[in-house]
């Protein structure tokens, strides 16, 4: 357990740091979550709300920023101090654009005014699903200062890949087999893109925890099972 | 790395029957700078005194152990307190010129420790050991006025002048910058990142950016114990003792 601060109010701050960041990260896994289901239900006026609720997120990100670089300049923090306050920054950029990625996702399902094909529909937000446990996963390890979650979460990322390799391929076999597919299934292929960089980001912020916890960047190589080469036959 | 020019082992200091030192084994650095750090009272100017024995002249002080300087034990009964304290210089934590000129201030040890023989050598000393401090062009006019007439960052780079001009090899520095502003304090910064390409200086200070920001190694001592020392970096950044941890970071409760 980590001891109080001596100044009180500085503790204050970095508290104000975490609860902003773990706020931030559960709206991103709203975002994330509302636009899958607006997908899954094709609610166009669901999806125009999700757009609309991304400038709540950006917002937090200012107040995150104001807030480190006001630590920076009156507390001069060291050690532990420091890395939480540098990973917040980083954090909570890497926050902001999850958010952009999830809204991406909303954007095209208000804008699109064609059919999509619902069977990779399915399969994409399943794999929505899974990038979203990886981000409760992701802050629970802050909330936690868990190195052994975050490592899990990171982890993780390689089944997004694969998943994310199947549906590209089977994206293709149906554009291939019915070519008035193509405008729908390009539209899928991107959103299933969106959300595979999630996963991404997920990632980067497992690594920030690991070096909070730890001080150590994380040396970690994901098992490399996609092959590319497959699909471009 | 360089070569270590001062090495203490198993260090004990009493003052009577209070022991105020325990057990500490440090090395230092030739042309580096090693700060320690540690809340008042936890030995730090202590330890740094046994470097120049200026321990001894406390009656009621005593030290154990072995500190050498390039292997040679200082408080080997052969060893003259005077010429120890010739090659290891001290800058104490309020600026205390002599009550004389400043050209006084510096000529006084090279001359009765009888470096200089004509009045050229000892203008030659002055003028050097000035540059050295950074201090010459602010006073090179009014040498012959009193030290003490200067401002209290210009008396402590006169008094870094004055260490510096019987040519020592290692300068030991209590809190030099405690008294002075953010200014004369970086002044004193910057002179530091200068003397260290020719002396071996030790630092104690109060100021945790101070240390991180003048030295290449920093030990941190509590309650006469040296707890950890290591590369500044590391102290700073990622400590291996949850005591210094908590001490760098404003915890120490």
């Amino acid at each position: 357990m980590m001891k109080d601060h001596i100044v009180s109010a500085y503790d204050a701050q970095l508290e104000l740091v975490s609860s902003n960041l773990i706020k931030m990260g559960g709206l991103v896994e709203d975002q994330l979550k509302n636009s899958l289901q607006a997908l899954s239900n094709k609610d166009t006026s669901f999806a125009e709300q999700i757009i609309f609720d991304d400038h709540k997120i950006n917002a937090l990100e200012k107040e995150i920023d104001a807030l480190t670089y006001k630590i920076i300049a009156m507390r001069q923090p060291l050690a532990n101090d420091l890395r939480v306050v540098l990973s917040a920054l980083s954090i909570a950029n890497d926050l902001e654009r999850m958010g952009d990625h999830a809204t991406n996702i909303a954007k095209r399902v208000a804008n699109v005014k064609i059919n999509l094909p619902d069977a990779p529909t399915i399969e994409i937000v399943k794999m929505g699903e899974d990038v979203q446990f990886m981000i409760k996963q992701v802050l629970d390890s802050f909330v936690k200062k868990s190195d052994k979650l975050a490592i899990k979460a990171w982890d993780s990322d390689v089944n997004i890949d694969d998943s994310y390799l199947n549906i590209y391929r089977e994206l293709l076999e149906t554009m291939a087999g019915n070519p008035e597919t193509i405008t729908g299934c390009s539209h899928l292929l991107s959103i299933a893109k969106n959300i595979e960089r999630i996963g991404d980001y997920v990632q980067n912020i497992a690594e920030d925890i690991h070096f909070i916890v730890t001080g150590q960047a994380l040396e970690r190589k994901s098992e490399k099972r996609i092959n590319w080469e497959d699909i471009n036959q | 790395m360089n070569k270590v020019k001062i090495s203490a082992k198993n260090i004990d200091v009493f003052y009577g029957d209070k022991q105020a030192l325990f057990d500490v084994s440090m090395d230092m650095y030739e042309k580096e700078v090693t700060a320690l750090i540690g809340p008042s009272g936890c030995g730090k100017s202590t330890f740094l005194r046994c470097i120049n024995r200026m321990n001894d002249v406390i009656d009621i002080c005593s030290v154990k152990g072995n500190v050498s300087i390039d292997g040679h034990d200082i408080y080997d009964k052969s060893i003259r307190v005077e010429s120890l304290r010739e090659n290891v210089g001290m800058v104490f934590q309020k600026p205390n010129p002599f009550p004389k000129s400043i050209y006084e201030n510096i000529a006084y040890g090279p001359r009765i420790h009888g470096m200089a023989n004509s009045k050229t050598d000892i203008d030659e000393i002055v003028a050097n050991s000035l540059q050295k401090a950074a201090l010459f062009d602010e006073v090179k006019d009014r040498l012959h006025q009193p030290g003490t007439g200067l401002s209290g960052g210009q008396q402590q780079r006169l008094c870094i002048a004055r260490a510096i001009s019987v040519n020592p090899e290692i300068i030991l520095m209590d809190e030099p910058c405690s008294a002075l502003d953010p200014i004369a304090t970086a002044k004193i910064e910057e002179l530091m990142n200068e003397l260290k390409k020719e002396f071996t200086i030790i630092i104690v200070t109060h100021s945790m950016q101070q240390a991180a920001r003048v030295s290449t190694n920093t030990g941190f001592f509590h309650l006469g114990k040296l707890i950890e020392v290591d590369s500044t970096d590391t102290i700073f950044s990622n400590p291996g003792n949850q005591k210094t941890q908590d001490y760098i970071t404003g915890r120490f409760g």
